[in-house]
């Protein structure tokens, strides 16, 4: 498995740990209504210094393991990898969030559960991001 | 798995030059080992900088090295 690969893996699985975080400190429909300076908040800013600290370790410990390939640009398979499956993400954001907040303001939300369907959007159409990277690179394109 | 309608003989001239690695070609090629190894299997068609960088790392011609819809001369992976 190449070192990419093997971030990808990692990223793609912190991404899950995250939005396991963020689904069970904030279930629905708790946040239709949600303070978004106020519990919500605090959520979100531990969950995302949460997952930043994992990858930064994650990452230091895979690039200590292999300096040599940590150091190597992407080549171009992984550069086309990479692309490919950004442009899959870059299709599965703008139609969950404008769908998403579509749905929940027709349910009442205030500012709260807009923020809360944009984030909640943001890392599901990473994890497609880096889920697409994981299948080309096992499929070998 | 899809196949690319390119074929090569890339693993058959590794083994005739001292029998080079997958790691060695990569490193000369300037790509990663398991690119070299898609390649190879026929999953992945590499641009033509990199097809020739391969043909040079070898010292023999692209045609030899890479040929379409035909077979190469020892290929692995054969066209549909």
């Amino acid at each position: 498995m190449s070192f990419r690969e093997k971030t990808a893996w990692i990223t793609l699985i912190t991404l899950i740990v995250l939005l396991l975080f963020y689904l069970t400190h904030l279930p629905p429909p708790w946040w239709l209504r949600a303070n978004p300076s106020g519990f919500m908040f605090h959520v979100l800013t531990i969950g995302v210094i949460a997952f930043v600290v994992i990858e930064l370790v994650a990452y230091a410990i895979m690039a200590l393991r292999a300096p040599r390939e940590a150091r190597a640009p992407s080549d171009e398979r992984e550069q086309l990898i990479a692309l490919k499956a950004r442009s899959i993400a870059a299709r599965v954001y703008p139609i969950l969030s404008l769908g998403s907040v579509f749905v929940v303001i027709h349910l009442g939300a205030n500012e709260g559960g807009i923020l809360y369907c944009l984030f909640l959007s943001f890392i599901v159409s990473q994890i497609v991001n880096y889920a697409a990277r994981v299948g080309y690179y096992r499929r070998g394109r | 798995m899809t196949q690319t309608a390119i074929t090569n003989s890339i693993r058959k001239l590794r083994f005739e030059h001292n029998e080079m690695t997958q790691q060695d070609l990569a490193e000369r090629v300037g790509v990663t080992r398991q690119t070299i190894n898609a390649i190879e299997l026929g999953k992945y068609s590499p641009s033509l900088e990199v097809a020739f960088r391969i043909a040079v790392a070898f010292g023999v011609r692209l045609e030899d090295v890479f040929s379409y819809g035909g077979s190469a001369q020892g290929s692995r992976s054969d066209p549909r």
